[in-house]
């Protein structure tokens, strides 16, 4: 909240999504890749065999330029990501966890270390010598794992921790356990999708046996990942739940994330199981790919739910995402933002340029002006209300509805809502009365998101919040005073471009 | 009234005394500089060792680069698996200070991860596709390597200064250039880019002459140790004149701070100097260093310990910069020892292990069949 902003047109979400999906894609290939190199290998030399060595040499030469490379820069990216859109909110979680990552560090150096020696002394050093720097990296791999799962799993399910603030509750929080099964099953899956490749450029008489050597690594991937899936979920409070299952899910649009994840994980089980174990000769490069982004979508999904379900939190019934603590709302609706933030109250007393400065402050990680998560389409604006207004029908006045006032007006019907309105003419002949109407509906907007805040406070103390029942479970409150709530309507009334944009507004902002 | 840019502390307090953390933050900062000067310099040092070399595998110059880039495909790993830590320290002790230069900034800052992949990639290209796999050719690769490590340095450098002058911020949220501005913004840059270069050229003499002495290519080693020799002599003076160009150039509180720090500020100050002379006369005493392999090891011994001082000098100066903003704002401390001491034990640990695993490594040398 006193932060300065930086200003991307892509919107923050999207950034970290960009770098953190590939990052967490590759750090978890980097452990069960690990895994598997040193089992393969392992197994290469109680059996002599020299194809299943070269799966091992060839594969360590892939985690070497991936995982070393662009694994360990793109983690530090989600640092440098993570204080750029919301960095309030970073350090909160680096003030709770500061020695819980320094230990993943010690971990992370062996890995490291432990990677670079491997990959450089094949043929160069004894067979036990480099089998020990293999297991030793597996070591550091894994235990690099169980430590960030603490951190991330405490984000969603703090459990205990939001009541005593020790370290080790909210590190082993209720979904550590299932969560560290289902990251162990997703890294055998990550690992097996890369490995594919490399083993179908094996010779031609032991292909098919090391792809379904691999095959088998995949199904048992599938099996401990759905396993801790459906554990984790299990354990989740049932608020957090109810989010996404259900028959009535808060966040219609999780539910079907779970599904997409979950059939991604399936086809990528039907596919392993046909393509791998029983008749891996059919086995294509292209096929290897549509393998690989099932497991990807699975992931994918997963996480996109995760991140989803802990909305509007960073740090859940803690710390809101755009670095809001929850226990800080009845102060800055009592002093306002601009007492507590240099950068707000750059913006001025009040109006407009104040308020410009509260958006920024309070919803510019999570929305765009024109973007992501646009706000300007999120808002309502006089052309949205003509639009109702002249749709002829039922069902043009249905479609106009739902996509322009549902959001907000769940209660009322389409036509109803039509019936509530001037006609297109008298708001053709009234801009004035349009733009009153309009800026009242966002001021009214601004109040209901202040009044989550109580919502949040009043929740019990060291209890998770219950989001569903919210006017908008996915946003943090409005905070600050009236003066402000009044200046960031201006502003966002004034985003209108309307039906005829005043030359003012036609260069943007 | 000015509204006071600088955000408050974290409400969450520091889990142990904030003294702790500064010493972990210099030590494992130092830990990444000296990686960090391997990364930068010594992929400096390869693209004009290559270009000089006209390209080439026969000539001792070729030879130096393709060694030096051997060192860095593993060494830039190491920079970033050591350049964690002080990152995780900084975001603990400075966040205040650290993530608004860090915005204000924020394309560069961000760039930082693209200019790194390339810088990294590059130098694998030119390991596999260049001179030190096919005996000629790949200029290019190192070339543009060494390009984005001098960007990611020129954009550390940046941030830095941003991150300590909150002075500056407003002007610079206001699209005001303001930091290129700052009169000690390029001799701090030359500073860094100066030591990588000595630092590198002086690990490579270390090598080139214990292999001269081991009877490994001898001539070649003797060329190699004596060409780069004279990079260490040449930086080594032109950093001492740098280092009093930009502690001319601070800015005047900061100088009198450092002058009436005591002797907290004033032994590393003048050790620093010191250690910088010595280096030059030691440099200076031989043009064939791999007669005086003790004088080399020596001078190698000094640079680290310079480079250990002037980290120390560096972390004073970003307190004094401060100290004018800091001055009330003292974080609560909610320290967690059991934690710090499993960091500890770890730490210990985990070094315990890289060491026995290298020895291990180092001690089962094998080939053909033998071998994994
Ligand atoms: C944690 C992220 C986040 C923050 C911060 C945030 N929002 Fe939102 N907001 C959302 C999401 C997600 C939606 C739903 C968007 C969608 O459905 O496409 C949304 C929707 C909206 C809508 C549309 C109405 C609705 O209920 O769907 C409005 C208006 C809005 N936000 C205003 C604001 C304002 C004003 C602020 C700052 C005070 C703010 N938001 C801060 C995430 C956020
Ligand atoms: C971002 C949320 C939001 C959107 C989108 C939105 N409204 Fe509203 N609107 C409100 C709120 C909040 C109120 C005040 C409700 C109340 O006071 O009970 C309101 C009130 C109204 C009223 C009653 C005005 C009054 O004075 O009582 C009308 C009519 C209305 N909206 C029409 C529309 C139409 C038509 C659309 C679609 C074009 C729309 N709204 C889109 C939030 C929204």
């Amino acid at each position: 909240m006193d932060y300065p902003i930086w200003d991307v047109a892509l919107g923050g979400g999207m950034l970290m999504a960009l770098v953190a999906i590939p990052h967490v894609i590759v750090a978890h290939f980097a452990i069960g890749g690990g895994l598997l190199i040193a089992v393969t290998e392992t197994l290469a030399v109680r059996r002599s065999d020299f194809e299943l060595r070269e799966l091992a040499r060839r594969s360590s030469l892939v985690l070497i330029l991936v995982s070393t490379v662009f694994g360990a820069i793109s983690g530090v990216g989600i640092w440098v990501v993570a204080g750029l859109i919301s960095p309030a909110a970073i350090s909160a979680l680096i003030h709770t966890y500061v020695w819980g990552w320094a230990m993943e560090w010690v971990f992370f150096i062996l890995e490291i270390v432990a990677a670079l020696v491997y990959y450089a002394t094949w043929g160069r050093i004894s067979k036990q010598a480099h089998l020990l720097v293999g297991w030793l990296y597996v070591v550091g791999a894994y235990l690099s794992l169980v430590v960030i799962n603490g951190i991330i799993t405490f984000m969603l399910t703090p459990g205990e921790w939001l009541a005593s603030r020790a370290f080790w509750d909210g590190f082993f929080n209720p979904t550590y356990w299932p969560s560290l099964v289902l990251r162990t099953g997703i890294a055998l899956l990550m690992a097996t999708a890369f490995m594919i490749f490399v083993a179908l450029r094996a010779g031609v008489e032991r292909r098919e046996a090391l792809l379904r050597y691999l095959g088998w690594w995949l199904v048992a991937g599938c099996v401990v990942a759905y396993a801790g899936y459906r554990w984790w979920e299990a354990v989740l409070p049932g608020t957090v739940r109810n989010l996404f299952r259900g028959a009535e899910p808060a966040l219609a649009q999780l539910a079907a994330t779970r599904s997409f994840a979950l059939w991604s994980l399936t086809a990528a089980l039907l596919l392993g199981l046909v393509v791998l174990v029983l008749a891996p000769r059919l086995a294509r490069p292209a096929t290897a790919a549509v393998l690989a982004l099932a497991a990807f979508a699975f992931f994918g999904g997963y996480e996109r739910l995760r991140e989803g379900v802990r909305k509007p939190f960073l740090i859940h019934s803690h710390l809101f995402s755009n670095g809001l603590l929850l226990s800080a709302i009845p102060e800055l609706n009592e002093s306002g933002v601009a007492a507590h933030s240099g950068w707000v109250a750059r913006g001025g007393e009040d109006g407009a340029s104040l308020g410009r400065a509260l958006f920024r402050a309070q919803c510019a990680s999570c929305h765009t002006l024109d973007g992501y998560q646009s706000i300007r389409r999120a808002l309502p604006s006089r052309a949205d209300l003509a639009a109702l207004a002249a749709a002829e029908g039922p069902e043009a006045a249905e479609r106009a509805f739902r996509a322009e006032c549902a959001a907000c007006h769940a209660e009322v019907g389409a036509q109803e809502m039509q019936g509530m309105l001037p006609s297109a003419e008298e708001m053709g002949q009234d801009p004035e009365m349009m733009a009153e109407l309009n800026r009242g509906m966002i001021a009214a907007t601004l109040l209901e998101l202040r009044d989550m805040g109580e919502a949040f406070t009043a929740a019990p103390h060291g209890a998770m919040v219950d989001t569903a029942p919210l006017f908008a479970p996915y946003m943090p409150p409005f905070v600050g005073t009236d003066r402000e709530l009044e200046a960031l309507a201006d502003h966002l009334a004034s985003l209108d471009r309307g039906a005829e944009p005043t030359p003012a507004r036609q260069g943007g902002l | 009234m000015i509204p006071n840019l600088i955000p408050s502390l974290d409400a969450a307090g520091l889990p142990g005394p904030p003294a702790l953390f500064h010493v972990l933050l210099v030590s494992t900062f130092f830990l990444h500089l000296l990686f960090m000067n391997l990364t930068l310099g010594g992929t400096l040092l390869a693209a004009v060792a290559h270009r000089l070399g006209g390209g080439r595998g026969g000539d001792h110059r070729a030879v130096l680069a393709a060694r030096l880039t051997a060192i860095n495909t593993y060494g830039i790993s190491l920079t970033i698996t050591t350049g964690v830590a002080p990152l995780l320290f900084i975001q603990l002790l400075y966040q205040q200070y650290f993530y608004p230069a860090t915005i204000l900034l924020g394309w560069a800052w961000l760039g930082l991860l693209a200019l790194l992949t390339l810088g990294y990639y590059a130098a694998y290209l030119y390991k596999f596709r260049g001179l030190p796999a096919r005996g000629s050719g790949g200029g290019v690769w190192i070339a543009a390597s060494a390009l984005m490590f001098l960007l990611v340095a020129a954009i550390h450098v940046a941030v830095h200064l941003v991150s300590v002058q909150p002075e500056r911020w407003a002007g610079l949220a206001d699209g005001a250039w303001s930091v290129l501005a700052d009169p000690s913004y390029l001799p701090r840059l030359l500073h860094f880019v100066l030591a990588g270069l000595g630092f590198a050229a002086l690990v490579a003499t270390w090598w080139a002459v214990r292999r001269a002495r081991a009877g490994v290519e001898v001539e070649l080693n003797t060329a190699i140790a004596a060409w780069a020799w004279r990079w260490v002599l040449w930086t080594t003076l032109l950093q001492v004149v740098d280092g009093f160009v930009l502690l001319v150039l601070l800015p005047q509180p900061v100088m009198r701070g450092l002058m009436l720090g005591g002797a907290t500020t004033l032994v590393p100050l003048a050790l620093a100097i010191l250690l910088g002379l010595g280096l030059l006369m030691m440099a200076a005493r031989t043009a064939e260093p791999a007669g005086q392999p003790g004088l080399v090891g020596g001078t190698l011994a000094a640079m680290l310990l310079a480079i250990a001082v002037m980290s120390v000098t560096r972390h004073q100066l970003r307190a004094l910069y401060l100290a004018p903003f800091t001055a009330d704002a003292a974080p609560t401390v909610v320290p967690q020892w059991g934690n710090f001491l499993l960091f500890a034990v770890l730490l210990a640990a985990g070094l315990a292990t890289v060491a026995c695993m290298l020895r291990r490594v180092l001690g089962s040398p094998a080939s053909g069949a033998e071998a994994a």
